[in-house]
């Protein structure tokens, strides 16, 4: 800043120079944080097998054949150089069903993850915050909560609600909802004591604002790991809702729904069912390596 | 010790326990390369204690951990050496560094809790030194780790041994962490502030052991701190670091009496002087902070800093030349006649080594003493500042308990006081006595379980949320630690106008009064666009306090603000305090461990033992006698400055009684030198008074208590 350039501005000159070399150092130190994301290799990874899949569920049916076209003189074929993973029971092509069925688990997973995030956050932020009775009563309800079985749970839940993906959705969402907010908790719990808290306190500001503007704003890496936690369970858990016929029903190319009808001729065509596996495993592996890659660069 | 290898050009046989010669250490962070050191030279006689003095981010730390090859991994040694009893490490492997450093070198580090493993008892851990370089046996083993513990003087070493960690106090904690590092019989110890965050009177006793044990052991000590007072204490030697740069080294009498480095003179000035008020001086700041790492600097690395400065100091960098002599104007007048331009400089190092006895990087060593100072605005009379106006606030017997499993901690023991219109009353004690909790039921961030808070008149609710908004902004607070006080999520602007918005006492813009608010507490306004992690501590506690005058408050409590900071930001905090004080007629409760920063502040003090209020007066009164004997150990327990003072340390014995479990009687009489007898054990002492306003509670009248304390003999520690 000691250049005579500077030395010769006028003071306002120099406020505006000052200015902007603060708003730049404010961007540097973000654009520092996605550096050290693009330069981790466990975080690219997995981002580009889940971007993959992404782009799968919106653009698979422009570039494979029909997910449902049926063609009953090539049934249970092996793959070959026409399809390149076989044909299942009914002669559809496995490898546009491969790839058209991501599409139902990238929308009930992260809707159910977000429902998660907004109902464990909320309780959370509430237990972790007010501390004393409150707390006790919430999280002795969440330990009830946590103790049921999921899967057992929620077929419980669909069986007495329906089986509609948004009811799927809305449940694992519920069923998530504890864990998330015993995590939240306990970050809230680390920001309750700090000085700003106290001084929000002496200000008189009301429970609801030091929540939601004063702590809730720092405790957003813990929740962004947090989301992506849940999300890799959530891809599992709707898949297995589907594999025992909730959700979705038939032509859909789920994973799950598939794996379930087609195991039937997983001795005689073990690709009608390989392939949807696989596809399930990498995308839950990919939304896991982004997981382990976000809180490797946070703990930084 | 034949065998090592002996430094070049070193005058003495023996090789020296520690030397450094031209040492440069690069950082590399985030693709930039920082240099932290700077040529750095120096040398630490076998059984000498030198200190390494400067204010944080100078590079002290850097060097010693440079000098025992524990350099975090992006920092590397560009170029000079290190000696270690003769030894290059650089020249050794790996596994031979680590063997030969647990024989040669010990550390002793700030935070005793942190270099004990929590999840082993004292007495394997103590032992495993022993097993591992002595290969004894368990039991043989274990019994030289009592002996350790014993020559550390810990009470029961048996008891010790079996114990975790988190069972002993911090002072202990701190004496196994020695006797560990003693245990090797180490030819180098290195202490790394080890009585930082340590309460005064548990540091006292670990200077007493470290000087007791230099008789012992043969070691020479690198003692790293900020603390003058305590290198004044230890060192034979000084060496001033300053941006990576040694800038003055030399005796420590010599340094500390007649300092030859403007930065030198500077950190002596911003530390109040022992006994020093407010309205006698003004403390002395250095202006500017310190340049931040990888900062280019051209010429003398003070010079942007420095009231002395001429231009041929930020032309060229001056050497550390030999004092007193006439080198350092010598080498102005070559400057002066240099071409002014940067490619033509190329530093070079004087070598301190076997030279003069005393070393200063400045031309004009020889103005040094004459150094202009700055007249900062000189504290008004109470009166000035509405002392005559009646009292603002009232506490009466609050007291407050803890819950801590079955047992009950009262914190707060019917502590009552009160405040005078622009009157600050320091609060003084060890940790654990009770100021903060003292300070917040007085906020209403804690409720008292009884008692009152009586403010202007009016009893005042006991928690904050129930307060009226009148009574949040009439009372504020400024809290102890700069990383947490502001919310890292918010712009400096957003925290400084959501105060003006909820505390604000209406009339004229929001943005008018945040600007007006900065510009009071001295912050530029391009950093109010800046989060707080962007800024400095000094930074983040002047916004701290901007947030607390808001709403004009009466009375602001000022829980320990300058702790946490360098010395000379320290200075500025205190002094903007003040001059706060002078202009807006405020009234501070004012908290402190730093007895000389708490006389300075006050105009009257009260010192807290145990959960009570066990003496209370003008701050002159207070600091002298007669005196609370408690007062008398506390006072007699800081390091200080001058030479000349005589300094007779009156030592508390054993630890700090639980809070569950106060001592029946006096609660001072289990640590109390001039305890009386059973009156003392049995009966709670009557508060007397020594003049008007100044009440202990002591069974020793104020005139029998003058005698004994103004007596030339030191008290003996009577047993009980």
């Amino acid at each position: 800043m000691a250049t005579p350039q500077a030395a010769a501005a006028g003071p306002g000159e120099q406020q505006i120079q000052a200015n902007a070399a603060a708003m730049l150092e404010q961007r540097r130190q973000r654009r520092y944080l996605v550096k050290a994301l693009l330069r981790s290799p466990t975080f690219m990874t997995g981002f580009v097998i889940v971007l993959f899949w992404v782009f799968m569920a919106l653009f698979s049916t422009f570039l494979t054949q029909s997910p449902t076209d049926i063609d009953a003189m090539a049934i249970l074929q092996a793959p070959s150089a026409a399809h390149w993973f076989g044909t299942d029971d009914l002669g559809r092509d496995v490898l546009a069903r491969t790839m058209a069925g991501a599409r139902t688990v990238l929308v009930i997973a992260p809707l159910a993850t977000i429902l998660a995030l907004l109902w464990g956050g909320i309780i959370g932020l509430v237990s972790g915050f007010y501390r004393g009775y409150t707390d006790e009563i919430i999280m002795r309800l969440v330990d009830v909560l946590l103790a049921l079985p999921i899967i057992i749970t929620s077929i419980l839940v669909l069986s007495l609600l329906g089986k509609s993906v948004a009811i799927v959705i809305v449940v694992i969402g519920a069923l998530f909802t504890p864990v998330v907010s015993r995590t939240i908790r306990a970050a809230v719990i680390g920001e309750r004591e700090r000085e700003y808290v106290m001084a929000a306190r002496l200000r008189g500001e009301r429970s609801a604002f030091v929540m939601a503007r004063e702590i809730l704003p720092n405790i957003t890496q813990p929740i962004i790991v947090e989301g992506t936690i849940r999300l890799g369970y959530a891809v599992f858990t709707a898949a297995t809702l589907s594999f025992l016929g909730f959700g979705l029903v038939p032509p859909s190319p789920d994973w799950g729904l598939t794996i379930a009808t087609e195991r039937i001729f997983l001795q005689i065509a073990p690709w009608t069912v390989l392939f949807p596996a696989a596809a399930l495993a990498t995308l839950v592996v990919g939304v896991n390596l982004i997981t382990d890659g976000l809180s490797r660069v946070f703990s930084k | 010790m034949s065998a090592v290898e002996q430094p070049a050009n070193s005058p003495d046989a023996a090789p020296a326990a520690l030397d450094v010669r031209d040492l440069e250490v690069t950082f590399h962070r985030r693709g930039r390369d920082l240099p932290v050191l700077k040529g750095v030279t120096l040398r630490i006689a076998r059984g000498e204690a030198y200190g390494l003095v400067g204010e944080s981010g100078c590079g002290k730390t850097t060097l010693a951990m440079a000098a025992l090859r524990y350099l975090a991994a992006n920092g590397t040694v560009d170029a000079g050496r290190v000696l270690v009893d003769g030894q290059d490490l650089s020249t050794l492997s790996e596994e031979a560094v680590r063997k030969w450093r647990g024989e040669q070198i010990a550390m002793v580090y700030q935070d005793p809790a942190t270099a004990l493993s929590p999840a082993m008892r004292i007495g394997d851990q103590v032992a495993e030194v022993f097993r591992y370089h002595e290969g004894l046996g368990k039991a043989e083993s274990l019994e030289r780790a009592r002996e350790s513990l014993r020559r550390v003087a810990l009470p029961d070493p048996d008891a010790t041994l079996r114990r975790y960690p988190f069972e002993l106090s911090g002072g202990q904690q701190q004496r196994v962490v020695i006797a560990m590092a003693l245990a090797v019989n180490p030819h180098l110890l290195v202490l790394d502030e080890p009585t930082t965050g340590l309460d005064a009177t548990v540091e006292a006793e670990i200077l007493d052991l470290i000087e007791e044990l230099r008789g012992r052991i043969n070691a020479a000590i690198l003692l790293i701190t900020h603390n003058l007072g305590l290198v004044r204490r230890l060192c034979e030697r000084v060496g001033v670091l300053y941006a990576g740069r040694l800038v003055e080294e030399g005796p420590a009498r010599d340094i500390f009496t007649d300092p030859r480095h403007p930065y030198t003179m500077g950190l002596m000035r911003c530390v109040p002087r022992f006994g020093m008020n407010k309205t006698d001086a003004a403390l002395q700041t250095i202006p500017g902070t310190l340049p931040a790492l990888g900062e280019p600097l051209q010429g003398c690395v003070y010079s942007a800093r420095c009231p002395m400065a001429k231009p041929v100091c930020s032309r060229r960098e001056p050497d550390l030349y030999a004092w007193p002599g006439d080198a350092g104007a010598k080498g102005a007048t070559e400057a002066e006649a240099m071409p002014a331009d940067p490619a033509a400089y190329s530093p070079h190092h004087a070598n301190p080594v076997g030279e003069a006895a005393r070393h200063a990087r400045c031309y004009f060593s020889a103005d040094v003493a004459e150094m202009p100072r700055m007249t900062p605005v000189l504290a008004t009379s109470l009166e000035a500042r509405g002392g005559t106006e009646g009292d603002v606030l009232e506490i009466g017997d609050v007291s407050r308990t803890f819950k801590d499993g079955r047992k009950r901690l009262t914190a707060v023991h019917d502590v009552s006081l009160s405040l005078k219109r622009g009157e600050t009353f320091g609060l003084v004690g060890e940790s654990g006595s009770g100021k903060t909790t003292l300070a917040k039921c007085v906020t209403g961030l804690i409720a008292p379980d009884s008692g009152s808070v009586t403010f202007e008149g009016m009893t005042l609710r006991a928690t904050a949320g129930r307060r009226s908004q009148d009574a949040l902004r009439a009372i504020q607070m400024v809290f102890q630690n700069p990383d947490s006080t502001l919310n890292p999520a918010w712009s400096t602007r957003a925290i400084l106008t959501r105060a003006v918005r909820k505390l604000g006492a209406g009339g004229g813009s929001v943005r008018a009064k945040v600007d007006k608010l900065s510009a009071d507490v001295r912050v530029e306004p391009r950093f109010l666009l800046q989060r707080p992690t962007d800024l400095s501590g000094g930074q983040k506690q002047r916004i701290a306090i901007a947030r607390a005058f808001a709403g004009d408050p009466t009375l602001v409590i000022c829980d320990e603000p300058a702790s946490a900071l360098d010395v000379s930001v320290q200075a500025s905090i205190l002094n903007l305090l003040v001059e706060l004080q002078t202009n807006e007629r405020v009234s501070y409760v004012f908290i402190s461990h730093d007895l000389a920063v708490v006389r300075y502040i006050s105009d009257r003090i009260g010192v807290m033992y145990l959960a009570e209020l066990i003496e209370v007066g003008s701050a002159e009164e207070v600091f002298n006698p007669p005196h609370h004997p408690y007062t008398e150990a506390l006072l007699s327990s800081i390091p200080k400055l001058d030479f000349d003072s005589q300094q007779q340390r009156i030592p508390l014995r054993g630890t700090m009684p639980s809070l569950s479990e106060p001592p029946s009687g006096c609660r001072f009489h289990t640590r109390c030198h001039r305890i009386l007898g059973d009156i003392c054990v049995n009966d709670v002492p009557p508060f007397q008074e020594a003049a008007g306003g100044h009440t202990y509670q002591c069974h020793i009248p104020p005139d029998e208590l003058l005698a004994l304390q103004t007596a030339t003999e030191p008290a003996a520690p009577i047993e009980v």
